[in-house]
């Protein structure tokens, strides 16, 4: 597989005012990740483990203190390569609201190319399949301000759609929804992955959302803590725990059956897998 | 409260007016307007009393939403008239102490209220037949000339833009807020003025905290898809002049020159 995203030794710190004294806080330390191209990656961790200020990392909207950050091949400290490293990593944020620009839909989908130059007939052609892609073709002269919460977050997500990146970065898309809104952008986002081959870093706090990419990478403290597919991840409830991270919900109860001494060998990551164990053991 | 706010007073329609390219209808509007306050004589003013008349017709809004909107103005309206009509020179046909009502003053008076009520129908119509982000657009583009002055006008379009986009944003906050500090047993109902006012300062601070917030995460989403100011933007919407236009165009200045006509060759009553 081929490295998109190659973070080396990254450290991020800032430095907070006191009243007399400065003090250096340390959010990202000596961190090295690599993400593959067409990868489902989702980055877990609590807030203040410096999962959001990593994924700004990834376009260029934060430059390490420390170490490097490479897009495609691109340093992204390279002053004149910011946008084209923007034009490869979209990024879309927690609240829909405040990411839509323009009152009418697609006019907001067109953002994105319009600041890139891309000439007027190309334009209205992308609007059109990244509003199919996210199934909002239908909303595309609405005001923003009238739909759902999921829906506006799927126009932000056609809205990066539309610049043609090979890669999203997702930073909790979802925390502001309600489950039926989460449920909509979670599709959407798996659908680009597979139908499209978009590789999607999805920044979450949700275990259950975690579950669905096909690599889990958690954080804590700005280090990374745990990186490896869903179920590897999710075995090791006991370093979870200790780090103040749930498992999803199946994995928890079938985590504290084993430790009462039920065969288990192997852990569920959802409800549907559980019960089956929990058939096959009551049989 | 507030969820079913529209934008602006856009009429949806499919009437000539609303399928003339904005940028046309402001410029017409702008000339329509300007000649209002340049006919001299009742056959000038009746030329354009017509116009007006036409393009209310033409609209395809009900004429009573355009006697709504003379509600806002009517006290100016009144009050203008009323002041005109004492205020001409000449023999008095009527009078009362220091009062006196000329045939002048009645002249004057009849144009000014005309005057104003065409003003009033006219910028109604435009934005009664025009969404407001068309508008925005429209004003973008008539103004690019302005760049040479360096003034940025893409700048300023994009504010309308976003200003446009955040109203029912806010607003919506603003009744979320208000909810909020009811339920915390805030009192915004009762009182006198300066109690109300008063009353309004526990909303007005987490909303303003909330907008510089929300301005800080745009300015971000904006940059992080690839936003750097007017230079080297396309727009996905073109605006094309079409016949409709043009035959507007041909019709206003034949109505333009008919005022001017009237003014050159008629006894001018007003002065």
């Amino acid at each position: 597989m081929e490295a998109f995203i190659k973070a080396e030794h990254v450290s991020f710190h800032y430095e907070n005012e006191d009243e007399h004294q400065v003090v250096q806080k340390n959010v990202l330390e000596d961190l090295s990740l690599t993400i593959n191209k067409g990868e489902f990656v989702a980055i877990l961790g609590h807030n203040g483990s410096g999962k959001s200020t990593l994924a700004k990392h990834f376009n260029a909207m934060f430059l390490p203190s420390d170490g490097k950050v490479f897009v495609d091949g691109i340093d992204t400290s390279d002053e004149e390569k910011k946008y084209d490293i923007r034009t490869r990593v979209g990024l879309v944020l927690q609240n829909p609201d405040n990411q839509i620009v323009a009152s009418i839909v697609e006019e907001d989908v067109a953002f994105g190319p319009e600041n890139l130059g891309v000439p007027a007939e190309e334009i209205r052609k992308r609007v059109d399949s990244a509003l199919k892609a996210v199934e909002m073709y239908e909303y595309r002269m609405h005001a923003p301000y009238k739909l759902s919460g999921g829906q506006k977050q799927r126009v932000a997500i056609a809205g990066v759609i539309a610049m043609e990146p090979s890669c999203i970065v997702l930073d909790e898309p979802t925390a502001m929804l309600d489950p039926r809104g989460r449920n909509e952008v979670l599709t959407t986002i798996e659908k680009l992955n597979r139908e499209k081959g978009i590789t999607i870093i999805l920044i979450t706090h949700y275990m259950d959302e975690a579950v669905k990419a096909d690599r889990v990478v958690v954080m804590d403290e700005g280090k990374i803590l745990l990186d490896g597919a869903p179920r590897e991840v999710f075995s090791h409830v006991e370093i979870l725990k200790k780090h103040r991270l749930d498992v999803p919900q199946a994995t928890e109860l079938m985590h504290r059956l084993k430790s009462h001494g039920v065969n288990i060998n192997e852990m569920p990551l959802t409800a549907s897998e559980c019960i089956k164990q929990l058939e096959a053991i009551l049989k | 409260m507030v969820r079913d706010i529209t934008l602006g007073q856009f009429f949806p329609g499919n009437s000539i007016l609303h399928r003339m390219d904005p940028r046309m209808k402001i410029i017409l509007m702008l000339t329509l307007i300007i000649f209002i306050f340049i006919t001299f004589n009742f056959f000038a003013l009746g030329l354009v009393v017509a116009t007006v008349v036409v393009i209310v017709g033409c609209s395809g809004v009900p004429v009573k939403l355009f006697l709504k909107s003379l509600k806002a103005v009517i006290f100016i309206l009144l009050f203008t008239s009323v002041l005109n009509l004492f205020y001409g020179s000449g023999t008095a046909l009527w009078h009362w102490g220091f009062l006196s009502i000329t045939l002048a003053g009645i002249y004057f008076a009849i144009f000014i209220s005309i005057r104003i009520i065409e003003l009033i129908f006219i910028s109604s119509s435009l934005t009664f037949t025009t969404q407001p982000t068309d508008l925005t657009d429209a004003i973008e583009r008539l103004l690019k000339p302005l760049n040479h002055l360096h003034i940025s006008v893409h700048e300023i379009a994009m504010m309308m833009t976003i200003a446009l986009r955040f109203i029912p944003t806010l607003l919506e906050e603003t009744d979320k807020i208000m909810s909020a500090q009811k339920a915390r047993g805030a009192d915004m109902e009762s009182g006198n003025i300066v109690q109300r006012i008063k009353a309004m300062i526990p909303v007005l601070v987490p909303l303003f905290v909330s907008a510089f917030r929300r301005a800080y995460e745009l300015a971000m989403a904006m940059e992080c898809r690839c936003y750097r100011g007017g230079e080297g933007r396309t727009r996905m919407k073109q605006l094309h002049y079409s016949k409709v236009d043009f035959y507007c165009l041909g019709a206003v200045l034949i109505i333009v020159s008919g005022v001017i006509l009237c003014n050159i060759f008629l006894p001018a009553v007003m002065r």
